[in-house]
């Protein structure tokens, strides 16, 4: 008797393990094998040394780029803030039906791909789009140039991005008691005193969560800052592109990636200690 | 405060929509450069999208990837998320944060490792590289979704299949399995998309034979653009679209058949 729930025990034990095998030795042949090469390129490639971090961390021009990547990030989250938290703000004290329509208009940009929202852009700001048209039909004898701009790329992330802050700030909000807020009205609290001491920190961990999530992804976008932005002012993981399309210079482009990648984790390391990254993506 | 914060939401999502709105009537433009408003409508662009191989085959590459990633993914995140949500083993803390670090490197990176990495193998510009690659990228999303389901599974229920003598492989099957169907779905669902979707890799590593359709799209766009741009993205969008709202109108024509909505099926 002793001896057989023993057996089982030993055997609930080696389980998990067995399942989780298969995906572990997946993950490390096809995920981390890959990825320690990279790490790898950067101090072999060209030659053995750390001469690639140097040039990355002295050249001016490796300094702006990353200068820019991270002023981008800062902006777009802080862009996407302002823009997520009113729209949270709606659908939390709107009616259900409302709130769930919104709230399916979201995820339906959430869905579509962000290739496609990119090239919307495109159309959106390009030189006979329609935003150029309302310029001209203000009288503007000819619309600015947007397309290939900094502020196009930045209106284009910020679109992109911003479903993920709504919905953080929206999970966050929608639990709020309003017998708290009713509470605090009860006791003389208005307006702008209101938002900063009820409302805004109970909405905090939403913010935070929503916050991280978009810098974090910004840091590392390829896609529409390279189809969108200005060729003079590009982002880190443009520039890597380029290293390896352009000038097949491995080391430098995998130096770089190296940067972008402790730069993130580092990012996400200090919020899972304070916050647990399990809550970052639920 | 509370009046202008709710008008500023409605213009956010006016904001939000409107750019994923804007291609469909551009895709039924006749002039080729993106001009507006349209000068004249048609929808000649969408038949040169259905006639000409050298969008269709990135078409197909992309659906075939995408349903190859996806078998493979659920095969391998199955049994692992199963692993992590019903035992408690050590090394339980190390084994999360390496399902999830796919989604915590910037794909821009994983590019390179996989340009080199395939490269070595061989296998660099071919469907399988591709595959290989994206089903990494898929495990944390579908793990996500799994778990979640996972962990609301009530567990009385396989136990009293137990008691009433199915053994392990019968009570799987008739019991867990059906139950978490759904799950399944959405979670398969989840790694289709991320496939069909995922951009940056197949940039790089993808080639002429495995060209995907984002990197045909991505490399169209650099070009100087093809009409046939707006083509895909509204047929994308419209996708989408006809995905979220599949749920609301099977509904109603349910409800339409039996006359009225019984309020035990509004959970669906």
């Amino acid at each position: 008797m002793i001896d057989h729930t023993a057996s089982i025990k030993d055997r609930q034990n080696l389980t998990p393990w067995l399942l989780l095998l298969p995906l572990a030795a997946y993950l490390l042949i096809f995920f981390f094998v890959p990825l320690a090469q990279v790490a790898i390129m950067s101090v072999t490639e060209p030659q053995t040394g750390l001469g690639n971090y140097e040039r990355v961390l002295t050249s001016p021009l490796y300094q702006k780029v990353f200068l820019n990547t991270f002023t981008t990030a800062l902006l777009v989250t802080v862009c996407c803030l302002l823009v997520g938290y009113p729209l949270a703000y709606l659908m939390a004290h709107t009616t259900k039906k409302r709130a769930m329509l919104i709230l399916m208009l979201i995820t339906m940009s959430f869905w579509t791909s962000f290739l496609v929202r990119t090239y919307s852009w495109m159309v959106l700001l390009g030189r006979n789009g329609p935003v150029s048209w309302v310029f001209l039909q203000l009288g503007w004898d000819e619309a600015p140039q947007m397309l290939f701009t900094r502020f196009a790329s930045t209106l284009a992330m910020v679109h992109i991005l911003a479903p993920y802050m709504i919905m953080n700030i929206y999970s966050v909000m929608q639990k709020i008691d309003p017998s708290l807020v009713r509470s605090a009205e009860s006791m003389g609290a208005r307006g702008l005193s209101l938002f900063r001491h009820i409302y805004l920190p109970l909405t905090a961990p939403g913010i935070a969560n929503g916050s991280v999530l978009v810098f974090v992804i910004c840091l590392g976008f390829y896609v529409t800052p390279v189809l969108l932005g200005s060729p003079r002012e590009q982002m880190a993981a443009g520039l890597i592109g380029r290293q390896i399309e352009e000038f097949l210079a491995f080391g430098l482009g995998s130096a770089m990636a190296i940067a972008l990648l402790v730069i993130t984790l580092i990012i996400l390391a200090i919020y899972h200690r304070r916050f647990g990254l399990d809550k970052l993506y639920g | 405060m509370n009046q202008t914060m709710k008008i500023i939401g409605l213009f956010v999502v006016l904001f939000i929509v409107a750019p994923l709105v804007i291609v469909v009537p551009m895709s039924l433009s006749t002039s080729p450069s993106l001009q507006f408003p349209p000068p004249g409508y048609w929808l000649g662009y969408y038949q040169q999208y259905f006639q000409d191989p050298s969008w269709l085959r990135p078409t197909w590459n992309s659906v075939v990837i995408a349903m190859a990633n996806t078998v493979l993914t659920l095969l391998l995140v199955v049994p692992a998320t199963f692993a992590l949500v019903r035992h408690k083993f050590w090394g339980k803390g190390m084994a999360n944060i390496m399902m999830m670090m796919p989604l915590a490197v910037p794909h821009i990176v994983m590019a390179i490792g996989y340009y080199n990495f395939f490269g070595q193998m061989g296998i660099v510009f071919t469907k399988t590289g591709v595959v290989l690659a994206h089903t990494c990228l898929s495990v944390p999303i579908t793990f996500l979704v799994l778990s979640a389901n996972l962990k609301g599974f009530d567990q009385t229920l396989e136990r009293a299949a137990r008691s009433l003598g199915a053994t392990p492989m019968q009570t799987f099957r008739h019991v867990t399995l059906p139950i978490l169907r759904p799950g399944l779905l959405v979670s398969a669902l989840f790694a289709f998309i991320q496939s069909f979707d995922e951009t940056v890799v197949a940039i790089f590593i993808s080639g002429r034979d495995a060209e995907t359709l984002p990197r045909k799209m991505f490399d169209s766009i650099r070009q100087e653009a093809d009409p046939v741009i707006a083509v895909i993205s509204s047929l994308l969008f419209l996708i989408v679209l006809a995905a979220l709202l599949a749920p609301f109108a099977t509904r109603g024509i349910k409800s339409l058949g039996r006359g009225v909505a019984s309020p035990t099926n509004t959970r669906s």
